[in-house]
């Protein structure tokens, strides 16, 4: 069947999530003509249904993922799928990655340096977190940067139980920084902590694209088409310009979208993947693939949740989803240990419901009957948790790559994600379980035992760099053959730090849109 | 693999006749409500399985209609599903459960001569905790101690991850949106 060919655009943005409606509103508002395909359906806030059950209808539904490794295995929990991608169902933690973690292969002579210093992107830091709104408190042990827009959100009664262990350990507990509204802010609603942010915050107290981006974009005329999925980006036939990209529309008929610039947003697999699914004669292995590296260097986090009950009530299934306080105090002590590598950052007291696979109920997955019922009984007011985030080195072996002897549903190659802990980053999360328990004994808890290890994140696959022989992008995402190219997301981490990803997604966002505003004239043609 | 298959095939037929008739008398006021329930993946045999192996993981289970709530999320497409399965592996859902309720069975009379249906209670606990153990004896695919996880996660969602559960733990439910049905 012929391509329907559409009308050109000036910029076309596959991936509708945080990365792609923040660089479409950005692009929007600078004058661009602006065109979004977003692979899902649309999404609304009054979707945003309060209970873990429903909620799963806002998670992945694209195409299935291969995973093997030992830090793989729920990348379809990890993904958004329609309007606003994962950003519908994210925590909002709001972290900046410290100065050590852009220049990790410098300083340790492992893993990778970024080609910018946390220096170039802290101006980015500081306006992304007036733009989410972004509240929290001073914490000396977080990277300098402007204080936040709104005060931090209040301490939760199973923050204050856990305090005495962190206290016990000499280590210092801050409140949280967090994309969440503690008062009104930007015309939104303050939290009302009521515990449901990992179903969706229909009241917008949390920064959701659905309230913050796309309102914003589609008053600057971006264009949003949904149940468009791209399966390639086409180039001019000298391969130095993109020329568009092909989409397969909701009836599975292929379309060709032109535009002068291309960006993918489509998070980290499927960034990689597309790249990959590019290939033409003058890049058999990959749009951005001469150095070989395209879908090479996947991270994710290391998470170890410890969890306890409490003698005291704890109120579990109030606060945030996220967390309700942090202790960043020796993140940036790489080297804990002879042969353990890697920072690490505990967030406090998540709010938990009794179901879904953060609830209660699954923290204790060895209980049934009777035991089961006489335990969530009693974690339903007294029990409280907290997360490591471990570092993961970046190596080669750990990848995205495309399975031509399976096809997904668009009859094109799955994805397939590879990646193992490498053994210094084990023995790092190791020692963070100990320590997390330690500190659970220490606040007194009647009970506390560690959750499996367990990935969070998926990051690399399109990395940044200076040399284009070791790296897909430069740093602005755009890639390094095709000037007219760019990624967007934490596909081009080179490091993932210890944090959550999304403040330094749109730092980066922010600083590649300002970069396409400024080199307007030689973008389009 | 292949003596596997031919062992669980042979326990089941062997059984076949028992297991009808037991299944006829046993057929008591909960399973009234079954049999009024019509299924669109199971059998009333698969669906009555999969509620008792559920009912003794979580209490209640069973009457608050886990195998309906499973049935009906396998029967639409995966983006309109509610089940947690989606999360973990999304491929051949059906095909998951409907393996898993074999195994069930296939241990049951394995080690007990009987289906899990007909079980006393201490016999059905017994069999919980080999999954959990992952001492299963005959019941390989899938990953037995999974689809523990998996069915325990389902019965947990419709005991007490509805408003009715949530009272019942003495958790104000809070709802921006409450949501239309149980599930
Ligand atoms: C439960 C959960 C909690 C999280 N909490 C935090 C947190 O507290 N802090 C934090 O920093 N981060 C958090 N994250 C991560 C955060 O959500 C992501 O970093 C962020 O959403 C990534 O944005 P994105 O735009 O790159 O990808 P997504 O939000 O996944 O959006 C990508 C979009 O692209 C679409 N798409 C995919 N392929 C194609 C294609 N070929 N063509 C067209 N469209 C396509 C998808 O449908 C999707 O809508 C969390 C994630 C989850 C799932
Ligand atoms: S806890 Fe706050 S941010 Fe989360 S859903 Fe409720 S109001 Fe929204």
């Amino acid at each position: 069947m012929a391509k329907i060919s559409r009308e050109k655009v000036e910029v076309v943005i596959a991936g509708s999530g945080i990365a792609g409606s923040t660089m479409a509103a950005e692009l929007g508002e600078a004058g661009f003509n602006v065109l979004v395909l977003e692979a899902g359906p649309e999404r609304k806030l009054s979707e945003m249904i309060s209970s873990q059950i429903w909620s799963r209808r806002l998670r992945w539904a694209g195409p299935e993922v291969q995973e093997t490794g030992d830090l793989v295995g729920a990348a379809n929990f990890a993904m958004g799928w329609g309007t606003g991608g994962a950003g519908l169902h994210w925590y909002a933690n709001w972290y900046r990655l410290h100065p050590d973690d852009f220049r990790v292969r410098s300083q340790y002579g492992r893993s990778l340096d970024w080609p910018i210093s946390y220096e170039e992107l802290r101006p980015w830091y500081d306006h992304a977190q007036v733009y989410f709104g972004v509240s929290g408190g001073k914490n000396p042990s977080a990277p300098p940067g402007a204080s936040y827009p709104m005060p931090a959100i209040p301490i939760s009664s199973q923050s204050a139980a856990i305090k005495r262990g962190f206290d016990a350990e000499g280590l210092t507990l801050t409140s949280n920084t967090l994309a969440v509204n503690s008062v009104p802010y930007d015309g939104r609603a303050g939290c009302i902590l009521d515990g449901w942010c990992d179903a969706g915050c229909p009241i917008g107290a949390l920064a959701n694209p659905l309230v913050l981006q796309w309102p914003r974009a589609k008053r600057a005329g971006v264009k949003l088409r949904h149940n468009a999925y791209v399966t390639r980006i086409e180039t001019d036939p000298s391969g130095s310009r993109a020329t568009g990209v092909v989409y397969i529309d909701e009836n599975g008929q292929e379309n060709f979208q032109p535009a002068d610039v291309v960006i993918a947003a489509c998070h980290t697999i499927w960034n990689a993947r597309l790249l990959l699914l590019s290939s033409n004669d003058k890049y058999p292995d990959g749009l951005g693939n001469s150095s070989g590296t395209l879908g090479h260097y996947f991270t994710s986090h290391a998470l170890t949740t410890i969890h306890g009950l409490f003698k005291q009530e704890t109120e579990p299934h109030t606060g945030v989803t996220g967390a309700n306080t942090l202790c960043l105090d020796g993140y940036d002590k790489k080297q804990p240990a002879k042969d353990a590598f890697g920072s690490r950052a505990w967030l406090v007291a998540q709010a938990a419901k009794p179901n879904d696979l953060l609830g209660t109920a699954l923290a204790k997955p060895e209980l049934f009957g009777d035991a089961l019922n006489n335990y969530l009984h009693r974690a339903s007011s007294h029990y409280g948790n907290m997360t490591v985030l471990c570092e993961e080195d970046a190596i080669p072996e750990n990848r995205v790559a495309l399975d031509p002897s399976k096809r997904d549903r668009y009859g094109l190659p799955q994805a397939r994600v590879i990646n193992s802990l490498p053994q210094e980053n084990v023995a790092r999360s190791e020692l963070a379980k100990s320590e997390g328990l330690r500190i659970f004994k220490a606040a007194g808890t009647r009970e506390a035992w560690a959750g499996p290890r367990a990935p969070m994140h998926m990051i690399g696959g399109t990395i940044m760099g200076s040399d284009p022989t070791t790296s897909v992008t430069n740093s602005f995402g755009q890639i390094h053959e095709v000037e007219n190219v760019f990624v967007a997301g934490a596909s081009l981490f080179p490091t993932p730090g210890a944090i959550n990803p999304t403040a330094t997604l749109a730092a980066l966002v922010f600083r590649t849109a300002d970069f396409i505003r400024t080199n307007r004239s030689s973008l389009l043609p | 693999m292949m003596s596997r298959r031919r062992f669980v095939t042979r326990m089941i037929r062997a059984s076949i006749w028992t297991s009808i008739f037991v299944r006829i008398l046993s057929r008591n006021a909960q399973a009234k409500i079954v049999e009024q329930t019509s299924y669109k993946q199971f059998t009333h045999g698969e669906a009555d399985a999969l509620a008792a192996w559920c009912d003794v993981i979580v209490s209640g289970a069973r009457n608050a209609g886990v195998a309906k709530f499973v049935d009906q999320n396998l029967s639409g497409d995966q983006a309109s599903s509610l089940l947690l399965l989606r999360y973990l592996n999304a491929n051949d859902m059906v095909g998951f459960y409907r393996k898993g309720i074999i195994g069930i069975d296939a241990e049951s009379h394995h080690r007990f001569g009987a289906s899990f249906l007909q079980l006393k209670k201490s016999q059905q606990n017994e069999m919980i905790a080999a999954a959990v153990a992952s001492k299963m004896q005959v019941w390989r695919d899938p990953d037995p101690n999974f689809f523990y996880f998996i069915s325990r996660s389902d019965a947990v969602d419709v005991v007490y991850g509805t408003e009715a559960g949530f009272a019942d733990l003495g958790i104000p439910y809070l709802a921006h949106i409450l949501p239309p049905k149980p599930w």
